[in-house]
């Protein structure tokens, strides 16, 4: 059987990086534990609708607050990205300089990796959430196309941030604090992604400014379509603009790559 | 004399730290960021309770008293990335290269010199921050005693070694498990919670952060020591809990080394 070169080659970085990523099943495991922080916000959230007269706060009962929590943090943990860290070393390190010699850019070994760690990520992290599910009540959506679309956004809102990660860690070839950066990325991200509250919760003016960032299309608009409270159209609308901030990095990292390149030369050359 | 001996390699230890950390002037630049950054992340998700007219303030702590507890995070969370982090996130890859023993062939206390070698001067921006919102807050707060201060700063001083105690612990498993960058990050997925008061948490959690994992002391019982709310059991039982903590990291510390037979054996 004649198999398509590229197919090939994809299969065998997916098979490598999954053997890569079994043999670090454990970290994986602490790293999801690690990402509790929109856990943490739910538990005080459902402490607050508790004490609250009514019972609500914000239209949210203590239920749709673990229901909003809890898609948040799967979510969040399908878009888990690391890829600046891995460049800032090789570049800083010089190991950069072994990836290039292979007749492949380097960005499909990385998001080989990034795609086999989910697949060992996913069974633990539908395991815990069931778990979480059933201790706090809360309730997921049942249209079929909700899910769809979650899926959707999570794929697009992935490969968002692993390009945007990916530009972030290809600063290293001007700075040494590309890390620094990272770090901003991630606040930036929780806080305009709809991390702490839902979105709704937040002042007017930074909604109206979050609405033209993709970040509340990575995090808040697929919780919400998880637990029933959004719609197609506005799942639609975020897609589009989660492509065009995409296709965008896409173009970035490109550009990046070829002048950052000119500039790096390894340790010791 | 035995401390004069310690006290001066902790000075050695600091210039060495500080002639290494100069080298990176512009990070700290862009580590400041972060940790303004952090601060500003901090104080939204503090907002943004405060802001729902229909939420009780936080399991009854008005917007100052939750601002302390914000503070004494944001100051934990820098003597962690100072003091613990550069320091004990070394043992772990020591023990792998087997450098190991050549801390411990040193004539001098080899968890002392493990703990103190390494400082990140870059992160001296998130002790500034925490205490920058600290007296902001008691500022905003009014009426603060010199004696509920004094109390304040000795419950966090147990803090300090708690938090110091449980890293270590989790650090010293590096002896038989190698590979445990990571196992400090189960430690700040718990300690994310201590960004709050304890007790804007419901019941079944704020009992568990009390009592099994000891988050309540860290942040909450200090503050607490400032805004005069402070139970005398909760007072007395920070020292205790300080002091059993930093006992058994010695005891598990010194197990493990008894049980090391360095990299390659």
């Amino acid at each position: 059987m004649i198999s398509p070169p590229v197919w090939n080659k994809a299969r065998v970085l997916l098979a490598n990086g999954f053997s890569i990523m079994t043999a670090y099943r454990a970290q994986i495991f602490i790293w999801m534990l690690s990402g509790t922080l929109s856990l943490v916000m739910m538990l005080v959230w459902i402490g607050q609708a508790q004490q609250a007269p009514g019972g609500r706060i914000g239209g949210y009962s203590g239920p749709d607050f673990a229901s909003y929590f809890l898609s948040v943090w799967l979510a969040g943990q399908m878009i888990v990205v690391w890829v600046a860290w891995e460049l800032d070393f090789e570049i800083r390190q010089g190991g950069l300089s072994a990836r290039l010699l292979r007749p492949l850019d380097p960005i499909w070994l990385h998001l080989a990796e990034h795609f086999a760690e989910r697949l060992v990520r996913i069974p633990l992290m539908l395991l815990m959430l069931a778990a979480f599910a059933w201790l706090t009540h809360a309730r997921f959506s049942t249209r079929a196309l909700d899910y769809l679309l979650f899926t959707a956004l999570v794929l697009l809102g992935f490969l968002f941030r692993f390009l945007w990660e990916y530009c972030t860690g290809l600063l290293a070839f001007w700075t040494d604090s590309s890390t620094s950066f990272s770090d901003l990325n991630w606040l930036l991200y929780s806080a305009l992604g709809g991390l702490f509250a839902p979105l709704s919760f937040y002042p007017q003016a930074v909604q109206d400014v979050a609405r033209f960032t993709p970040f509340p299309y990575m995090l808040g608009l697929p919780a919400e379509l998880l637990s029933g409270r959004s719609s197609t159209g506005a799942a639609l609308w975020g897609l589009l603009i989660l492509l065009a901030w995409t296709v965008g990095f896409g173009v970035l990292r490109l550009w990046m790559w070829r002048v950052g390149l000119r500039r790096y030369g390894a340790v010791g050359a | 004399m035995r401390w004069r001996r310690y006290w001066r390699v902790l000075k050695v230890f600091l210039a060495a730290t500080l002639s290494a950390g100069l080298e990176y002037r512009l990070n700290f630049v862009g580590a400041l960021l972060v940790s303004l950054a952090d601060a500003a992340v901090a104080l939204l998700g503090l907002a943004l309770f405060y802001s729902r007219p229909e939420a009780v303030s936080m399991g009854g702590w008005s917007y100052p008293q939750a601002l302390l507890v914000v503070g004494f995070f944001m100051l934990t969370q820098g003597f962690i990335s100072v003091v613990l982090q550069p320091n004990l996130n070394k043992v772990a890859e020591s023990i792998r290269t087997g450098t190991m023993d050549f801390t411990l062939l040193k004539p001098i206390d080899a968890q002392w010199s493990v703990s103190t070698r390494n400082l990140n001067l870059l992160r001296l921006g998130d002790v500034l921050v925490g205490v920058v919102i600290l007296v902001y807050a008691l500022v905003r707060l009014g009426g603060v005693t010199a004696a509920g201060l004094a109390l304040a700063a000795l419950l966090y001083v147990c803090a300090l070694i708690t938090v110091y105690s449980l890293w270590f612990m989790l650090t010293t498993t590096a002896f038989w498990f190698v590979k445990t960058d990571n196992v400090t990050e189960l430690f700040n997925g718990v300690f994310g919670a201590a960004r709050f008061p304890v007790s804007s948490f419901p019941a079944p959690v704020r009992i568990a952060l009390t009592f099994v994992l000891p988050v309540a002391f860290i942040t909450t019982v200090p503050a607490q020591a400032i805004t005069g709310t402070l139970g005398a059991g909760a007072a007395l039982l920070a020292p205790i809990i300080a002091a059993l903590s930093f006992a058994v990291s010695r005891v598990f510390w010194l197990y493990a080394l008894r049980n090391y037979t360095s990299a390659s054996s």
